[in-house]
């Protein structure tokens, strides 16, 4: 129970932190959108190094995607990290067919 | 399945190598997230190839349409700036990765006898990466980049005999030009991934011929410390770290991509403000921190000569910390601590 309890509350956080990412993003570019519409005129100082416009059509569906990958990051770990119990209580069981040698290969 | 997998098998033999795989072990310890950094760095590198061959399709290395190339991977290329911008992050977070692996190999100790031949092969590693880092910072060829280029591609002009001819190598003539350019490029796509892979293969024999190395701490706790075994156990542990690591890559990549300056003119003086990548300011730093004479030799030769004793012997520290690997090495991790405390500072200072 205490393992759902957790997973979901990670699941939780990871969706929070992606809309919340995906959020800042999108004002971020609205910000850069307005700036730019407002000093057209202004030319970057030589050698300075402006990041370049991103297709418009881009920006959102990129958002989008990085919350999409966040969430997808978070149940792959959920799902992993029971494989994981799994694997361990196998082998902690000593169902696995690999001799248990300790440290190191030959240089040890 | 069966089938298909029976034919394969008879025809590669994958079958060693999963057994291989199979009775592989990990040791378990407090230390065992250093184990990660190793395997970290194999994923930042098939990003790097794999996105490095996206933009090579597009990148054209002349005087004339580098830049300009550029700015079409970055704005008119479907994604390509997010292509772009991944392949900067993780070569930045390559090179922090190998960095944190070789500091934790430092102060572990793990370069000791019988593990000589893998640091080295772990130092050149390092030396290749760092290289791709340079070449690479001046493919875009704007401004910034070809005034980094030109006081790096200097610094070697320091150094007695050799100099001279280091610096005309890597520039390809007396000036940093469109050859220069185009050597950058060919060492960046050709000869340095074939010097990583090369480097690369050998540094994996020798990991697996010595097996993983335990801290002394850990070690002396007793004859047989728990293990853990590589497939599945720590090859599920090790997916999720890589699934953290790819999303982190993707946000920063998002969030904060590269930009491009103006394209790089030849007859333009140094535009202010000139900065190299992060992993080499600290030298950038100690360069204009030095005076013009040091006991009547000029200022840049020592400056260069002392960074380059402090590295050979980091280089060549397990034929320095020869004792035997019980022997805890206070010394040298003070030594140790004390470079990091150096180059921390300076790349800070460098900041400000």
């Amino acid at each position: 129970m205490n393992g759902r309890r957790r997973m979901a509350s990670v699941l939780t956080a990871a969706v929070l932190l992606s809309i919340l990412l995906a959020g800042a993003f999108e004002a971020r570019a609205q910000e850069a959108a307005k700036t730019q519409a407002g000093t057209t005129s202004v030319a970057a100082p030589k050698g300075e190094s402006a990041p370049p416009p991103r297709p418009p059509k881009e920006r959102m569906a990129v958002a989008v995607l990085l919350a999409w990958v966040w969430v997808s990051i978070a149940v792959l770990i959920g799902i992993l990290r029971l494989r994981v119990r799994e694997a361990d209580r196998v082998f902690r069981l000593g169902l696995r067919e690999t001799g248990h040698k300790g440290f190191g290969g030959s240089g040890e | 399945m069966n089938a298909f997998r029976a034919w394969i098998e008879e025809r590669l033999g994958l079958g060693a190598v999963t057994g291989f795989l199979e009775r592989k072990e990990v040791p378990r310890h407090g230390h065992s997230f250093l184990y990660y950094t190793g395997s970290s760095i194999l994923l930042f590198l098939g990003i790097q190839i794999a996105t490095g061959v996206l933009l090579a399709f597009y990148y054209r290395p002349t005087l004339a349409e580098a830049n300009a190339s550029v700015a079409r991977i970055a704005t008119e290329i479907p994604l390509g700036w997010l292509v772009r911008s991944v392949h900067s992050w993780s070569a930045t977070l390559m090179i922090a990765m190998v960095l944190v692996h070789l500091l934790g190999i430092s102060f572990t100790k793990a370069y000791r006898k019988p593990r000589e031949a893998t640091w080295l092969t772990g130092i050149l590693l390092l030396g290749v990466s760092l290289a791709f880092g340079f070449t690479g910072y001046l493919l875009p060829w704007d401004e910034l980049s070809l005034a980094a280029t030109k006081v790096g591609t200097d610094l070697p002009r320091a150094m007695p005999i050799v100099g001279t001819w280091l610096t005309r190598l890597m520039r390809a003539g007396d000036d940093v030009t469109g050859d220069t350019l185009s050597r950058f490029f060919i060492a960046h796509v050709s000869v340095l991934p074939l010097a990583i892979l090369a480097l690369l293969g050998a540094h994996l024999f020798l990991v697996q011929r010595h097996g993983m190395s335990v801290p002394l701490a850990e070690e002396k706790k007793g004859v047989k410390g728990p293990v853990l075994p590589f497939w599945p156990n720590f090859a599920y542990r090790e997916a999720g770290v890589w699934l953290i690591l790819l999303g982190t890559l993707l946000t920063m990549a998002v969030v904060f991509a590269p930009g491009l300056g103006s394209q790089a003119d030849l007859m333009a003086p140094a535009p202010e403000g000139i900065k190299p990548e992060w992993y080499f300011l600290f030298m950038f730093q100690t360069l204009k921190l030095f005076p013009a004479k040091v006991l009547g030799l000029d200022g840049e030769l020592v400056a260069v000569l002392v960074m380059a004793v402090g590295m050979g012997l980091f280089a060549l520290l397990p034929f320095i910390d020869t004792r035997p690997a019980e022997r805890k090495g206070r010394i040298i991790t003070a030594l140790v601590w004390a470079g990091l405390a150096y180059a921390l500072g300076m790349s800070i200072w460098s900041l400000l």
